[in-house]
């Protein structure tokens, strides 16, 4: 049998409290009732699947959210068990759950750890506590560091902490400090997030309402600049736009996105690609819940991707990454050559200097990283 | 047929917002030439733009049959002008039509600058003026200080005065009664050879223009043979008719009558306001006065967003012409902005209108470049050039010197705004002319100056400045010498042709500067530094730098936010298709209209 490779996303939308600059869906105030048929309902998504595709093969697992680790380590064991009884599951796989350092406790770290996940990934953002309040975030930098020791004497050999830089009032000098603070703990990964204002936000609200001090592109640009040098001084390698890691550490559950490979999203909101369609759950939890419980998959939009399409994605995703697009996969994978399709993106971005190609790969130059917007508009249809 | 004696012909005229249409409304109504099932509020103005706008752009006439209270029933002409000052020929025209005008002033605001103007028109083709402060509902209304006002405006000594109000329809009636008494009915001879009066056309796409007309003489009907004086053309009219107020078929117009006739007529451009239809074979002597050929005051160069929407443009102008034959345009081509048209009109609003027009109606998104003015240009050769848009100034050391149009300025405003309003018309190189004082705190201030100068963000800093009490009003009277220069605009070395501008010499400097820094905000930052500069002749003036885009990327990109990200690339993708590329640099259309916030 052919296997449908997969990577597997289960997405949690609880939070203890939404912060103003996150435009994921996610709950707060949701009582463990809720919780408790909201994971029926994800059991009941991934039986549908396991139906519909009986020859999906899972690659990786990302619980995300919201965030996961509100819920008892007790169920999210179940969740991670419910994988494995409705697929087949690759051996050594990734199992990445994200967590905010303000739920995290030892008993959690342990029963996480018992159900199977081997990586975590930690929403620090920044060191600065002021700043920390400043986006609405609940944890402290303190906690940050219990948390991360928790992870490690758990037993976690792979953590990533994520970052966030141009966050309003920020300086450059502040953001030097947390880089600081990040090394020192020394985490396998480090995700780097410039701060995006995102549509039906609060922050979009107070931005339009010219109440947010958002440092200036070229500051942003100084503090991403300054975040490469530093961080590869410390041994991190920069492997995609926003992701950083020490040597043999990259997260292969993002990879899957930045190939343009397959995925299946289960959970509010989620979304799948699979088989060239591309489609997304809703994103309130009550439908949610009340489709699955009539077995019905929750899903409202769908688009089916055509090659030019697929095409074009595909190169904007793999230039994301600094190893850039591989001329033969892309070639095994639509027949046409890179310079076939676009040959004269190709050219003129060469010239622009954004864009570089060695024997085997394209990919964006130092220049190219920052302004890889402009890049990817050229091979939009 | 009706009696000469029995029909009366008049216009309402007012300064806009003062009620004329709604009181045509109430007239309609109490002759009960529509029925309420048909009534649509300001039934005359039935463009779109027309009721948004508030004004009127084209002039219609309706007949109304009124039954006077000595129980004699007279016609009424009703003709609606154009409420603009854009049009005022055509409406001078319409008021050559007419035996008598209601005057209609607002109770509260007062008598306006175009009050004046319109009282001005009216007296100089002989009109009985009947004054109507209407609005006198409101709160605010203060008749006797509105009385003590017109008594002070030369030729309204005798008018008779009516409060009304058209909201409620008070006094309506007693304007009708009066119209009977104090407008005279037409004179002139049903024998004479024809002499009728064309004061406005449409255009239909089955008849071709359809003629608006007031017979001064003689009679018309189908199959008379007829011709314009202005280009002795002949035609043959196919149908002669009233406006009831819809159009309806008459056996004759006769003199006195107000109506309208087709005679094959191609287009509006060959039935022109003002012209003089005759009797093709006994033809009238000679022309009735006022006709003149009007031409554009003002262009600028009109470009489709999309090149692919310039034969749309030109279909779109065609028609658009067909109708209103005082708009010109030639087509142009801009390394800039492509394939377009040099467009003239007849005032700012008229090209403010044609500008909506082809945009709500024709679907089509439009460059508009900085409107100019037209300039008279003596070369040394003593060769005299008009132009229109100032790249095509020719080289400075072949011209002698350059003249451009003048006008006279009038506004009216409380007095309390007479410093601010002073100031900035000086600084807009204003000559005084007079100041005269309506009552105690209103003032009536006229200056000369260059048309030029109002174009730019004008009328907006007088409403600004006066809080909204003053209005304007002006006529071009001459034109005039003066220091002009033209400076240039240079975007990464490249002279953009449609940013050029011309201006007095003590201007450039400041103008430039300031077109500099606004440029600088509207163009974005691109992959390189952009160098933005204003140059007179060679020497540069002004500069400025866009610097080079540092920045421009996507933090997060997993699973979920594939599409979104992709539809977020595919905004700013169509944002920059919008663009119009210079060289290597984009420019977005506001840069083109920058020019006009300086």
């Amino acid at each position: 049998m052919d296997y449908l490779n997969l990577g597997l996303y289960i997405h949690i939308p609880f939070c203890y409290s939404k912060c103003p600059y996150c435009g994921f869906y996610s709950l707060a105030n949701t009582d463990n009732i809720e919780k408790g048929n909201y994971v029926d309902a994800i059991k009941r998504e991934a039986g549908i699947y396991s139906k519909e595709y009986p020859e999906i093969l899972i690659e990786s697992i990302y619980v995300g959210g919201g965030t996961p680790t509100t819920l008892n380590g007790h169920i999210i064991s179940e969740i991670i068990q419910t994988c494995y009884q409705n697929f087949r599951i690759k051996k050594k796989i990734e199992i990445t759950i994200e967590s905010n350092p303000a739920t995290f406790d030892n008993k959690k770290a342990e029963e996480i750890i018992g159900a199977g996940v081997n990586r975590l990934s930690i929403g620090a953002q920044s060191f600065d506590n002021r700043l920390l309040k400043k986006i609405g975030r609940i944890h402290d930098k303190q906690e940050i560091i219990k948390s991360y020791s928790i992870a490690r004497s758990t037993g976690f050999r792979n953590i990533n902490i994520d970052l966030m830089f141009g966050i309003p009032d920020q300086k450059i000098k502040q953001f030097k400090k947390t880089l600081e603070e990040v090394v020192k703990l020394h985490p396998e990964h480090i995700s780097l997030y410039g701060l995006t204002i995102e549509e039906g936000t609060l922050f979009q609200k107070f931005a339009s309402e010219g109440m947010l001090s958002i440092p200036s592109d070229d500051t942003a640009y100084n503090m991403y600049q300054e975040a490469i040098r530093f961080l590869s001084y410390w041994g991190y390698e920069q492997y995609e736009i926003s992701n950083f890691c020490l040597p043999g550490k990259r997260c292969l559950h993002n990879q899957i996105y930045w190939k343009n490979r397959q995925y299946l999203g289960i959970g509010a909101s989620s979304t799948s690609y699979i088989k060239k369609n591309r489609f997304k759950n809703i994103s309130d939890l009550q439908q949610y819940i009340n489709l699955l419980k009539n077995n019905i998959l929750p899903i409202e939009s769908k688009e089916i991707l055509p090659e030019e399409e697929e095409m074009s994605e595909t190169i904007i995703l793999y230039l994301r990454m600094m190893e850039g697009i591989d001329k033969k996969d892309f070639l095994a994978r639509f027949g046409t050559s890179l310079e076939t399709a676009f040959g004269k993106q190709l050219k003129i971005l060469k010239k622009q200097g954004l864009l570089q190609e060695n024997e085997s790969h394209y990919f964006l130059t130092r220049k190219g990283i920052v302004l890889s917007n402009q890049v990817f508009l050229e091979f939009l249809n | 047929m009706p009696n000469i004696e029995d029909i009366r012909n008049f216009s309402i005229i007012a300064h806009i917002d003062h009620g004329k249409s709604t009181i045509a409304d109430r007239i309609l109504e109490l002759t009960e030439t529509i029925s309420e099932r048909e009534r649509r509020d300001q039934i005359l103005d039935d463009m779109d733009l027309e009721r948004e706008k508030g004004i009127t752009i084209k002039s219609k006439a309706v007949r109304l049959l009124y039954k006077s209270d000595n129980g004699h029933h007279y016609i009424f002409n009703l003709i609606d002008t154009p409420g603009h000052v854009d049009f005022s020929y055509e409406v001078s025209r319409s008021l050559a039509a007419c035996e008598g005008a209601l005057l209609v002033i607002d109770a509260a605001q007062g008598v306006q600058a175009q009050t004046i103007a319109n009282v001005e028109m009216a007296l100089n083709n002989n009109l009985n003026i009947m004054l109507l402060i209407n609005k006198i509902d409101l709160p605010t209304a203060n008749p006797d200080r509105i009385i003590e006002e017109i008594k002070k405006i030369k030729g309204l000594e005798n008018s008779p005065i009516f409060l009304t109000s058209a909201k409620d329809g008070t006094g309506i009636k007693e304007v009708l009664e009066a119209i009977v008494k104090y407008i005279p009915h037409p004179r002139g001879s049903k024998d004479k050879p024809l002499q009728a009066l064309i004061f406005d056309s449409v255009y239909n796409s089955y008849q071709g223009s359809i003629v608006y007309l007031r017979i001064v003489n003689g009679t018309v009907k189908p199959g008379m043979k007829i011709q314009t004086m202005s280009n002795k053309r002949t035609y043959e009219v196919t149908e002669a008719g009233i406006f009831s107020p819809k159009r309806k078929k008459v056996d004759q117009l006769s003199v006195g009558d107000v109506g309208y006739l087709t005679a094959g007529f191609k287009d509006v451009s060959l039935t022109k306001v003002g012209d003089t239809i005759t009797d093709a074979n006994n033809p009238s002597e000679e022309r009735l006065p006022g006709y003149k050929k009007v031409s554009p005051v003002v262009f600028c160069s009109m470009y489709p967003v999309e090149n692919e929407d310039y034969q749309n443009l030109k279909y779109a102008l065609e028609k658009l012409s067909l109708n209103d034959s005082s708009i010109s345009y030639m087509a142009e081509n801009s390394p800039a902005l492509g394939f377009g048209f040099r467009c003239g009109f007849l005032g700012l609003l008229h090209m403010e209108i044609i500008q909506e027009r082809l945009e709500r109606e024709y679907q089509i998104q439009l460059i508009a470049t900085t409107p100019s003015v037209v300039y008279r240009v003596h070369l040394k050769n003593k060769q005299v050039i008009e132009i229109n848009n100032p790249s095509s100034l020719p080289e400075p050391n072949t011209i002698d010197f350059i003249e451009e149009p003048f006008i006279e300025l009038t506004i009216v405003l409380p007095s309390q705004f007479l410093g601010g309003i002073m100031e900035l018309v000086q600084d807009r190189r204003g000559v005084f002319k007079n100041l005269e004082y309506l009552d105690q705190d209103r003032a009536r201030l006229v200056y000369n100056l260059p048309l030029n100068e109002i174009m730019f963000d004008f009328y907006d800093r007088v409403k600004s400045i006066s809080k909204g009490y003053a209005s304007m009003d002006y006529r071009i009277v001459d034109y005039q010498a003066s220091p002009l220069t033209k400076v240039d605009l240079l975007v990464n070395q490249d002279i953009v042709d449609n940013l050029s501008f011309i201006c007095h010499k003590d201007k450039a400097y400041e103008r430039a500067r300031k077109l500099v820094e606004n440029l600088k905000n509207v163009i974005p930052r691109q992959m390189f530094d952009v160098p933005i500069q204003a140059r007179i002749n060679q020497k540069i003036i002004a500069r400025s730098t866009v610097k080079a885009l540092k920045k421009d990327v996507l933090a997060k990109c997993y699973g979920g936010d594939i599409t979104r990200k992709r539809k977020l690339l595919e905004k700013q993708k169509a944002g920059k298709k919008r663009m119009k590329k210079v060289g290597r640099v984009e420019i977005p259309q506001e840069a083109f209209m920058s020019v006009l916030k300086i």
